[in-house]
């Protein structure tokens, strides 16, 4: 049992894991509050795809570790309930998407899976079907899906069962611009209803407009936080990315593209 | 675990690859039984009859059945083994594994579901077998159902049934390897061991040779040398094997 701040739904409390004598997370404190989009970007590699795994129980930590709270209490997430992760959605890397099931079939087991009954199921795959105007493709199959569709399937079945905390990885890289403005409302008004949203992007104009924290990590580390009505972002985000190598801005070396 | 059973139900009902494992072993086993059959009733002497003849296991349905049996108790490991393999093996392929964390219901109740989905299909599959071979022995002569038929069957069901659940174990290959083929791979290498180990005569104790030695794959001798316990063998081997996919899904990490 732990105690945070009232709002908090997610924490990670000094969390490090390596791969080898690779570090991949290196000490990370992080909060997902209540109502929130907390953004975190930085370039390839910089441990932001293994430090939601982390969160979500996928890896075991070296040292440290994440909790949640979305009940009264707060649990470690190597110990959570059922009941618990019932309030959680994700999307982190591959969807969960079966190419044999239509997308009606995917997402309603999806619900399933995610603790809703049979019928209540049923109901929310047309509804969330609708929400991100997957109706054309209900009844196709995943396997003939384009990327950007089965992206759009992934993120159907992370939040069927609407969950309390949502954690996204990179939810838009593979659609177009009717896509990323549809995934872009549905996390707004998500967080407008209470949910906790932690979301990973390439596009710091696109966290800018939605988020309400920008935590920028490097080296598996976080290296500072961004303001999300700030002007020129990319240019203080390559500032701290700099400023954490120890370059001189004046002289950049080559830098890989954000993400 | 209700949901987890649901959903593994629905992907196999969906699936190209148990579809064409049901046929191969519903149709193909009673269809080579009764080619056999007709090889060993035939006059020739052709090296096929040869081979053929010290596998009958008495006359008429007991002997048309037993057949069906030997020839079962490959094909459900080959054909059960390699739908094991890609039921498990396929999250990890197709990185469906990850997506399975985080959620209500635990990784160890799918991995289970899955198991349970799996042995009552293959358990199907052997019934589908013997309804398919028992008409198909009365059209090729075998004769009307009659005396031995029941014992025949009998002993077909359980040889098919031990081999479902010996096929299991191939769950924690593909699951700890991470992919179908290291999977179908390790069927491969049991098909390869069971021959080597049946052929230096130790095949009674080895769970993987037991049910065919018994269905009279080694001949009327090696049959009658099978007994209940050695047959028995397969439950915990498959069962074990089983749980311990069901304890490795609930500790692995998605990598």
């Amino acid at each position: 049992m732990t105690t945070a701040h009232p709002s908090s739904l997610l924490r990670a409390h000094r969390l490090a894991r390596a791969f080898g004598t690779e570090p991949a997370v290196t000490g990370v404190d992080l909060r997902v509050a209540a109502g929130e989009i907390h953004a975190l970007v930085g370039l390839n590699g910089a441990g932001k795809t293994t430090l939601m795994r982390l969160l979500l129980g996928m890896l075991q930590p070296d040292s440290g570790r994440a909790t949640l709270h979305l009940g009264p209490d707060g649990t470690d997430v190597r110990d959570a309930p059922a009941a618990t992760w019932r309030g959680v959605g994700h999307l982190v890397e591959s969807p969960f998407l079966y190419a044999e099931l239509t997308v009606t079939e995917t997402v309603r087991a999806a619900a399933r899976l995610r603790g809703l009954p049979a019928h209540e199921a049923r109901q929310a795959t047309d509804r969330v079907i609708a929400d991100l105007a997957l109706e054309h493709w209900a009844r196709r199959r995943c396997r003939t899906l384009s990327l950007g569709n089965r992206q759009r399937v992934g993120l159907a079945c992370a939040v069927v069962h609407r969950p309390s905390l949502l954690v996204l990885d990179e939810p838009t890289n593979a659609l177009d611009p009717a896509g990323v403005l549809r995934v872009r409302r549905h996390l707004v008004e998500a967080a407008g209803r209470g949910v906790g949203v932690l979301v990973s992007s390439h596009h710091l104009d696109e966290m800018a407009r939605i988020a309400h924290r920008i935590t920028v990590m490097h080296r598996g580390a976080v290296i500072g936080t961004l303001p999300p009505q700030g002007a020129d972002l990319e240019r203080q985000f390559f500032d701290m990315v700099y400023a954490a190598e120890g370059v001189d801005p004046r002289e950049p070396e080559p830098v890989a593209e954000v993400s | 675990m209700g949901a987890a059973l649901e959903v593994e139900v629905l992907k196999l009902r969906r699936a190209t690859a148990p579809r064409v494992a049901a046929l191969a072993v519903a149709v193909g086993v009673p269809a080579l039984g009764a080619a056999f059959m007709a090889v060993a009733r035939a006059d020739g002497e052709s090296q096929m009859a040869a081979k053929v003849r010290p596998m009958l296991v008495g006359t008429g349905w007991e002997a048309y059945l037993t057949m069906i049996g030997q020839v079962l108790s490959v094909g459900v490991l080959l054909a059960v083994g390699v739908v094991v393999c890609w039921s498990f093996g396929r999250e990890f392929t197709d990185g469906t594994f990850g997506s399975l964390f985080a959620i209500p219901t635990a990784r160890r109740d799918i991995a289970l579901a899955k198991a349970t989905v799996l042995l009552g299909w293959g358990l199907g599959l052997c019934v589908a077998t013997v309804v398919i071979a028992v008409p198909l022995g009365v059209l090729t002569g075998v004769g009307a159902p009659g005396e031995g038929m029941v014992a025949g069957v009998v002993r077909t069901l359980v040889v098919g049934g031990l081999m479902v659940v010996l096929s299991l174990p191939l769950a924690l290959v593909a699951s700890m390897h991470r992919g179908y083929l290291p999977g179908i791979a390790g069927l491969l290498g049991i098909v390869v061991v069971t021959q080597i180990v049946t052929v230096a005569g130790a095949g009674t104790w080895f769970p993987y040779a037991a049910p065919g030695l018994w269905a009279g794959m080694g001949g009327p001798e090696a049959a009658a040398a099978v007994g209940v316990p050695h047959l028995l063998l397969a439950l915990p081997v498959g069962l074990g094997g089983a749980v311990a996919t069901a304890w490795w899904w609930g500790r692995a990490e998605a990598i």
